[in-house]
Formats: C-alpha cells, sequence, structure tokens
C-alpha cells in the first residue's frame, strides 16, 4: 500500500488532489481511499488530505501518520507547527514541495524534491494557485504505477461544472507535470511486532479542569494566523497620511495605532485578506508574495 | 432533630416545597401536564414574595433547560420541572448543560411519549434522559419527592460532582394524589442545605472567562467527556453522604436501593417509581399465600449503582425486572442494566425476566403480579413478558370496530 | 430625534478598545467579524457573548478564547434564552445577594442569520416579547455559511446556494425571497432595531454607543459580505459592502420610538447588478446566459423598497 499525505491551504484544491490521485489509481486497477481532514480553520487556513492506494483491500481508516509520499503545495507551511507537514516523516519518506528553492535550502535532514508549480498553475489556470491537478499529478507520477491517461481521466472527473477553458488548462498543466517528475523507489515497509498502549484510567478533575472553562481572556492571540498569508501587506510609511481607513477596515483588528499615530500590521496575526491594500485611499500599501519559510 | 409538619401534598405541591425549602433563586418555566402545578405554585410564592428571586415564563423547554443551565453557571440556585414531551424537546439543551458542569435540579412528572399522545405516565420520557448526564433519583412516594429534591441539591452542587439532578415522579399516580408529607421549618432545611454559594467561577465582570467552547480532536473530547463519567459516578458517594446527612437532621434514611422483604425472597420484583407500593401490596399478599417474594426498589438509577443492586440480588433464584419503558425491539431498557450489573457474580439469580408493563398509564394489579411469578416458573421464552390480558385484548378490538363502524356499513 | 447624538464623526473617534483579540479561525476577510468588532469597542469589555451555532463558533476553540469579555458557547437555537438565563441571575444576585452593579454584564447573543431566521427565531421573539435586557448581533451573511453555504431564509431571491443551486428547471437558484427580519422584529416594537454595515463604521459605532445607553432588546442585523460564501476575494469584503449600500439592496437603519429612519442613504443608487455580478453565487445570472428577468425582479424589489421612502 501506499500512503500519500497532501498539504496546503483552504482555496488551493488540496482535496480535489488527493481525489484525483484517489481515482486516477482506481482507474489504473488499484484499490483506492481518499478524504480530506477538515480542521476549524476556513479559507487560507492549513488543510491536509488523504490518498491510500493498494494492490490489496486496504484495511485502513482515517489519518495517514506515517505517509510513504508527503504532497506539500504551499511551502510557507513547512515550518507551520499547525499543520506540521512533516509530522511522521522517516528517512525514507519521499517529500515533495512546491516550491522554487533547490531541495537543500529547504531541508538538511530528508532528501526533499523540488517543482515550481506555482509558476505553471498561473501559466496554464488563467493566473490562479489552485493545485489540484499538478500536485495529483506529482504524486502520480512519483508512484510510477498509475497511467497518464487514467491521471487525465480523474481530472476530468474531479472538475466537474469548469469551464472547457480550464478544464483544458487543467489536463495540459496535469500531462506536464506528470511528464516532468521521475518515478521513485518507495521502500517496502517492515511492520513491527504489535505493543500494547499504556493506558490509564482517568482522575477526577475539579470541574474548572474537567468542563471546558478558559479563564485567560484573550489568550487567542497565542495562536499565531500570519502563517494563513500568501501575500503580506506592507504599509509605504513615507507616504501613510495615517488616515486609518486601513485600522478601520481590518475584520481581524491586527492594525493597531503607534504612539505617533502610525497603523502598524501584527504580521503574527494577519491573514492576509488585504483589506488594507484595497481600501487604502492612497494606494499607500502594497502587497508582497510570501515565500520561504513562515519568520 | 425538630418537629416537622405533616401536611397532606400531592406529589406536585411536594416537588414544590421541596425548592422552596432549597431556597430555589431562580425557576425558568414552561407548563405541560402532567407537571404545571409544581411551577405555577412557585410562580406564586415568587409573585407573592415568598421566594426571593425570580421566576420566568419561558418559550419552549429548549429555552427553558438553557436558561437554567446558563443562570446556574452565573451563580444562583436554580430549580426547573417538565414531563414527557417537553423532556425531549429540551433535550438538546439536557445534553449541552449537563456538559457545562452546572448545578440545578430538575423535576420530571412521567408521562408516556406520543405517539400515540396520552396524559398517562410511563418511563419512556425520564429513560430518555438515561445517558446525557444527569443525576437521577427515582420516587415512589410524595415524601421521596420532597426529600429527594432537597438532596438533589447536596448532590448537584458538590464539587465532586457539579451536575443537574432530575428527581422523577410518576404523573397522575403521584403527581395529583395527595397524602402525608413531613415538611421540615425552614431554619433546619437550611442547616441541611445552606443558602447558595457557587463551588465553581460564574459569570460576573471580574471573572471574564469562556465557557462550553468548541473542541477539536478526539482526545480533548474524550477528556471532557471522561470528566463528566468521573463527576457522575463521584454523584453515588455524594448520594449515600446525603442520604446520611439527611437522616441526621430528618430521621428517614435512604438508601441507593431499598430492599423490600429480599432476604428470603425466592421471587424477586425489581420496580422503580409510584408502582413500587402496588409491588409491595403484591409481595405482601403472595406472603400470605406461603410465596416467598420480596422487592428491589430502584431510588438512584444515575449513577447506576451495580454493585448495590447486585449485592441485593445476587443469591435470590428468580427475578423479574419490570420496566414501565419499552425500547421498540428490545424490550424493558433498564433490564439489560441490571442482568450486566449481575452478570460476574456466581451467584448470580437462575432467571432473570423482562417485564413490561405499565405503559400509558395501564394500571397493575396483583394478579399481574402473579401472572409474572408463573413466568418465573415456566421456561424462558425469548421475548420480554408483556402485562397485556385477554381484556385488553376485547376492549382494544371494541375500540377498533367502533373506529371502522362506518367503513363497516358502507 | 436619536440621529442628532452621534457620538462619533469620523474614523478617528472610532474606540481604541479591542475587544477581540486576533488569531481566530475565522476566514479571512470575514465581514461579519469586521462587523462584531466594531461594536464591541463600543460596549467595553464587561459583556458576555451567547454565542449560537454558526460560523462564529470558531471564535473560541478550547483551550483559546479571544474575548476580553466572556463567552457561552450555546446551541442553534439556544443563545436567546441562555442570555436569559445570565441576566436574570445576574439581577437576582444584585438585588437580592449583595452582588454589586460594577460586575454587571452586558449580555449580548451573536448569532448567524440561519439562528435568528430559522431554528433560534421562535426563541428571540419570545425575548424580545418578555422585554429581556440584551443586544442581539445578527451575523447576516444570507445561508448557512458555517455547513458550507445552505439555504437559509436570509438567502436572496435569485442566489445560488448549495441546496438550492442554479439548474436548468430552477434557474434563479433561489426562487423565494429573503426573510424581512427587521420588519418582523420591528412588530414586537424592541427598544432599538438597527441595520448595519461593516463598511460603514461611524454609523455602526454610533448605533452601538446608543443601544449602549438603553435597555431592553437591542436588536442588530449586520450584513456580513462572506467571501467564502458568496464567492468573491477576501481584499473585496469591504468594497462588496459598500455597494450592497450604494445598490440600496441593503438598506442601513435604524427604528426607535416608532420611527424608522435611513441613515446612511445612497444617494444616487447604482444598479443592482453592480453588487451581483461581483460574486459567485449569482453568477449564473449572467453566464451562461443573461437572465434578465430575474435580474430584473431583483431591481424591481429594491426600487419598491425605496419607493416607500422617497
Amino acid at each position: 500500500m501506499w500512503r500519500i499525505r497532501m498539504h496546503g491551504r483552504g482555496g488551493q484544491g488540496i482535496k480535489t488532489a488527493s481525489q484525483i490521485l484517489g481515482s486516477a489509481g482506481f482507474y489504473s486497477g488499484f484499490q483506492a481511499q481518499d478524504f480530506p481532514l477538515y480542521g476549524a480553520e476556513r479559507r487560507g487556513a492549513p488543510v491536509i488530505a488523504f490518498t491510500r492506494i493498494s494492490k490489496d483491500a486496504i484495511l485502513e481508516r482515517g489519518p495517514i501518520s506515517s505517509p510513504d509520499i508527503i504532497l506539500i503545495g504551499d511551502e510557507t507551511l513547512l515550518n507551520d507547527p499547525q499543520s506540521a507537514p512533516l509530522c511522521g516523516a522517516e528517512p525514507t519518506t519521499i517529500i515533495f514541495v512546491n516550491s522554487n528553492h533547490r531541495p537543500k535550502e529547504l531541508s538538511q535532514k530528508f532528501e526533499v524534491i523540488t517543482a515550481n508549480l506555482t509558476d505553471l498553475c498561473l501559466q496554464r489556470l488563467n493566473g490562479r494557485t489552485i493545485y489540484s491537478s499538478a500536485l495529483s499529478a506529482v504524486g502520480a507520477r512519483l508512484l510510477g504505477t498509475i497511467e497518464l491517461e487514467d491521471l487525465l481521466q480523474a481530472v476530468e472527473d474531479e472538475l466537474p461544472g469548469v469551464s472547457s477553458q480550464m478544464l483544458k488548462g487543467n489536463l495540459d498543466l496535469a500531462r506536464e507535470v506528470f511528464e516532468m517528475v521521475q518515478p521513485v523507489a518507495i521502500p517496502q515497509r517492515v511492520e513491527k511486532a504489535l505493543t500494547a498502549k499504556p493506558l490509564v484510567f482517568p482522575q477526577h478533575l475539579p470541574v474548572v479542569d474537567g468542563a471546558p472553562i478558559i479563564l485567560d481572556p484573550g489568550n487567542m492571540a497565542l495562536r499565531k494566523t500570519g502563517n494563513w498569508r500568501v501575500e503580506r501587506p506592507e504599509i509605504d510609511y513615507d507616504h501613510c497620511n495615517k488616515c486609518l481607513i486601513c485600522y478601520a477596515r481590518c475584520p481581524d483588528g491586527v492594525i493597531s495605532l503607534a504612539p505617533d499615530g502610525r497603523p502598524e500590521i501584527d504580521y503574527d496575526h494577519c491573514k492576509g485578506c488585504l483589506i488594507c491594500a484595497q481600501e487604502c485611499p492612497g494606494h499607500f500599501i502594497k502587497t508582497v508574495r510570501e515565500t520561504g519559510i513562515f519568520p | 432533630m425538630k418537629t416537622q409538619k405533616k401536611t397532606m401534598l400531592t406529589g406536585n405541591k411536594a416537588a414544590a416545597w421541596g425548592a422552596r425549602m432549597a431556597g430555589v433563586e431562580y425557576v425558568p418555566a414552561f407548563p405541560i401536564t402532567p407537571q404545571t402545578e409544581i411551577v405555577e405554585t412557585l410562580a406564586k410564592w415568587f409573585a407573592d414574595g415568598t421566594l426571593q428571586g425570580k421566576f420566568t415564563n419561558m418559550d419552549s423547554e429548549h429555552s427553558m433547560f438553557m436558561a437554567a443551565g446558563s443562570a446556574g453557571a452565573t451563580g444562583v440556585r436554580v430549580f426547573t420541572a417538565s414531563s414527557s414531551q417537553g423532556i425531549l424537546h429540551g433535550m438538546e439543551s439536557l445534553y449541552t448543560i449537563t456538559g457545562w458542569r452546572t448545578p440545578m435540579v430538575i423535576v420530571n412528572v412521567s408521562r408516556a411519549l406520543a405517539t400515540p399522545i396520552t396524559l398517562e405516565p410511563d418511563h419512556n420520557d425520564v429513560m430518555s434522559t438515561r445517558d446525557c448526564g444527569l443525576i437521577q433519583l427515582h420516587a415512589e412516594t410524595c415524601q421521596e419527592v420532597f426529600d429527594f429534591v432537597l438532596m438533589g441539591y447536596r448532590i448537584a452542587e458538590d464539587p465532586d460532582v457539579c451536575l443537574p439532578v432530575l428527581v422523577n415522579l410518576d404523573g397522575f399516580y403521584l403527581s395529583f394524589t395527595r397524602e402525608p408529607v413531613l415538611i421540615p421549618d425552614e431554619e433546619e432545611a437550611r442547616n441541611f442545605l445552606p443558602l447558595y454559594k457557587a463551588m465553581q467561577p460564574v459569570f460576573q465582570a471580574s471573572r471574564p472567562m469562556a465557557r462550553a467552547s468548541a473542541v477539536f480532536g478526539g482526545a480533548t473530547y474524550t477528556s471532557f467527556k471522561l470528566q463528566q463519567d468521573m463527576a457522575c459516578r463521584n454523584a453515588e458517594k455524594c448520594f449515600n453522604q446525603a442520604a446520611q446527612d439527611f437522616e441526621k437532621y430528618f430521621g428517614r434514611f435512604y438508601g441507593p436501593v431499598e430492599a423490600f422483604h429480599l432476604d428470603d425472597a425466592e421471587y424477586v420484583f425489581v420496580m422503580s417509581n409510584s408502582f413500587a407500593t402496588k409491588g409491595k401490596s403484591a409481595v405482601l399478599k403472595l406472603r400470605q399465600q406461603g410465596i416467598k417474594a420480596g422487592l428491589l426498589k430502584l431510588r438512584l438509577f444515575r449513577p447506576f449503582p451495580g454493585e448495590a443492586i447486585a449485592s441485593a440480588l445476587a443469591g435470590h433464584a428468580k427475578v423479574a425486572v419490570i420496566d414501565q419503558n419499552l425500547a421498540p425491539g428490545m424490550g424493558g431498557i433498564t433490564y439489560p442494566e441490571i442482568v450486566t450489573s449481575l452478570y460476574s457474580r456466581e451467584d448470580r439469580p437462575e432467571k432473570i425476566l423482562s417485564v413490561i408493563g405499565g405503559l400509558g398509564g395501564k394500571d397493575m394489579d396483583d394478579q399481574d403480579f402473579m401472572a409474572i411469578i408463573e413466568h418465573l416458573d415456566k421456561p424462558d421464552s425469548g421475548t420480554p413478558l408483556y402485562l397485556y390480558d385477554e381484556k385488553d385484548v376485547s376492549s382494544f378490538n371494541r375500540l377498533q370496530q367502533i373506529a371502522k363502524l362506518k367503513e363497516a356499513l358502507s | 430625534m436619536t440621529t442628532s447624538t452621534n457620538v462619533h464623526k469620523k474614523i478617528k473617534d472610532l474606540h481604541p478598545n479591542e475587544a477581540i483579540a486576533p488569531g481566530t479561525g475565522l476566514c479571512a476577510g470575514c465581514g461579519g467579524l469586521e462587523g462584531l468588532r466594531l461594536g464591541l469597542k463600543e460596549l467595553g469589555d464587561d459583556f458576555l457573548i451567547c454565542n449560537a451555532a454558526g460560523c462564529f463558533t470558531l471564535l473560541s476553540v478550547y483551550p483559546f478564547t479571544p474575548l476580553k469579555g466572556s463567552w457561552l458557547y450555546t446551541t442553534m437555537g439556544g443563545s436567546v434564552p441562555a442570555a436569559q438565563g445570565v441576566r436574570d441571575a445576574l439581577d437576582i444576585r444584585m438585588r437580592y445577594r449583595g452582588l454589586e452593579k460594577k460586575e454587571d454584564l452586558n449580555v449580548i447573543v451573536v448569532a448567524g442569520d440561519g439562528s435568528s431566521n430559522d431554528i433560534g427565531f421562535g426563541a428571540t421573539s419570545a425575548a424580545i416579547h418578555r422585554g429581556l435586557d440584551f443586544i442581539y448581533f445578527c451575523y447576516d451573511n444570507e445561508a448557512y455559511g458555517n455547513t458550507g453555504f445552505q439555504l437559509s431564509a436570509a438567502s436572496p431571491y435569485g442566489s445560488a446556494t448549495q441546496t438550492t443551486p442554479s439548474t436548468d428547471v430552477h434557474e434563479a437558484g433561489t426562487e423565494i425571497n429573503k426573510k424581512n427580519l427587521f420588519e418582523i422584529w420591528k412588530a414586537q416594537k424592541p427598544a432599538y432595531l438597527a441595520t448595519v454595515s461593516p463598511r460603514e463604521p461611524i454609523d455602526l459605532s454610533n448605533k452601538f454607543a446608543r443601544a449602549k445607553e438603553l435597555k431592553g432588546p437591542r436588536m442588530f442585523i449586520c450584513m456580513s459580505p462572506c467571501p467564502t460564501g458568496w464567492g468573491f476575494e477576501p481584499k473585496e469584503m469591504q468594497e462588496i459592502a459598500k455597494l450592497a449600500v450604494d445598490t440600496g439592496i441593503f438598506p442601513v437603519k435604524e427604528y426607535f420610538e416608532g420611527e424608522v429612519v435611513h441613515t446612511v442613504r445612497p444617494r444616487k443608487r447604482l444598479p443592482a447588478e453592480k453588487f451581483l455580478e461581483r460574486q459567485k453565487r449569482f453568477h449564473h445570472l449572467f453566464e451562461p446566459h443573461r437572465q434578465d428577468e430575474v435580474i430584473g425582479q431583483i431591481q424591481k424589489r429594491v426600487d419598491d423598497y425605496w419607493r416607500q421612502y422617497e
């Protein structure tokens, strides 16, 4: 069995990627299973999806904790503790990252494969960064057991309702990526002897701990949503006239006022909705694409 | 122990008096037969200043239980009452507020569930709340109703519990039936149950907090659910402690179960609520005929006092668990719980029969109990024993003929 | 008239307090969150939010809360009665148990349009009837957003939702009209009732400042553009909110002491389709062919509405 885990963000087509790969495996004569993991978060937030492909019946369900292949659609997730895309990776795990970086720049510890899917998507998909076809094509080709025609059939079947132009873009994209990537040898797993978990009998706690009660108001700020950003807004202070429109319009309230009245963006939490840039009357907030590892 | 005043009271009035003597501060209410007399009585006491606090007429049981829970989380002593369809309508709220872990006492006046709709009692309503995390006390007499409401607050408010307590009484057979009830004076009640002081943080400006926030991940959910289970289990110890104190103040003692002529009994009826009185009467008559019968009455139903039940039933030859409820396709709801409690006992009864009776208020008489004895001596049939006789069939047939009369003529 | 008592004239007058810390799991560009954020700025930190199940459930996820005030997650139809219980309990403790006035809380219900128009509608009406002293904040994104955008009674005619998709048989998508929650609530004469837009922070803040000084039911409906459900880029949220006002589709108004006043009036109303064409939920009105009749109906309803006030 091959266990493939995919990481990306809400809106990037990660769930669909797992479905295309699942269907492609199925069309190529394998047993297949695919599913997304829905968390609390929304658009822009980290998303995980899974595909299992096997010659035999798949007697597994639920999240894949030790994957054979990890496909990371968004490299800004690499160091993200919530998404934790490298969680459960062994030295033998095949890790693909959509990145312009060379593999060694991303990780010393793991053998990483990289390719710049973002640019390909932008070209083929009318300026959009939806990785469903590209990422599934990477997965299909790495496995080396899935036929191109099955992949293309899966792309068509899993993207119902898209315009014919967009479908063609996706098919071209899948073909291009498929031909670009080389199959890899996936090592056979050695099953370890089963050991029992050390179970514990629960101890009764006082009600403040035993019920969902939170006594630290405002502690949500401990959660950093800055990693949701694909683009960051940057205020051009040479021109900013402190009109505070950006401050007033920010739904997450991450623009605060410095003592001198300047608006300041809290990048730990800014989700990158870019309303501030859109609304700034003088267009003094520019947007910069986030790359690499979140600081 | 001071003198207690003996008064003729209905079960409903006894419940209201229990709330009054507990010094309840808040009653959100919604009427439903046969419970309404309870909230009417309390409404009057709040309106005339007998009780200090607030009585709020709510718009449904769903709303009522929600208001009860949130008021509990804001630090007042809460009481409310419901029945039947009302319990079902409020079910989502009941699961919600038990998870909040806020104490209160709820009285349920048992009434059978639709369809068909009826006003008369059985226990499917209270059994539907079996798994939602409430503590449950079932009353046989109006005195028990009063006493369990007072004891209920001691259990609900114990820091090791912090859960709502539900006191159950049967509609009509108890709710509208008057009998003498001993009521202590207020000072004595206050000694047993002091005025409310919350043992957990409650909502107020100086204590901002978030309660009942969403969780993601099975481990967190499991942790909180297991805590609810621990708290509910703790309630058996708290029940026993409250019962000891109650005896000290008021001279009446309550164990989690009551044994009636059980010591040498060869045939045991397991019953709860008001029909247990009928069972006790039958036991005495059977004994006059030389049949060694006995009865085990369930008082504490959640947490389930499995050990107390098993100890009481072990060593007896034949046991009939009489359920006044029905899980269609399965049988009595308490039956499997009682059987389970006995499974590991080597001296478990040789026969444990599931009996279904008293549905929709259908009466149970001595002949019913004799029929149960007969069946306890017969081989197993593989189905529950239904207390349903030839008279029931013929009267039902008569009704069906009337229902079809015009069709028959045409 | 109340409108003369506006305390805020410009953006710089907005209260500097942020009662909601960042870090929540709500969508980037959420219009409802912006509305709540601006509203809470006016109310101070001594509040308790009774939350109805919906998108805003994600505001507090154990062990985190973004609020400086208190939070009680309830059920989808139980937030208002929960507010009743809290209000009653605080009143009881202040009156009989010596709780100091400074411990009092502004009790706020936060509920989506599904909860407000559908499952919690009866309980809310009951609370207005009882004169419950509370503030109700409905973030109206015109569908069940948290479950993936299905029809609610607030979904407008001509919009596509997951359960009223546009098909060859039902081209318009949603074929019934949005429930007029403002008028229904108004019929019960609450102490205060207003619609607010996240794009009108001064108007919104003045309304919350006014409501804060009143007692009884104070009801808010906040137009909440939803990038995820409506289908637009998060950065466009405020523009979409502005178009909703400028086209007259979303009237910004208040009801106080028997009178309805439009507090932000579009000078010259833009055609409704300027609002519609920016959102995926209305795309079927323009492609593959233009549904003139449906667009015309939508425009007519807007015109009919404003004619009453011209």
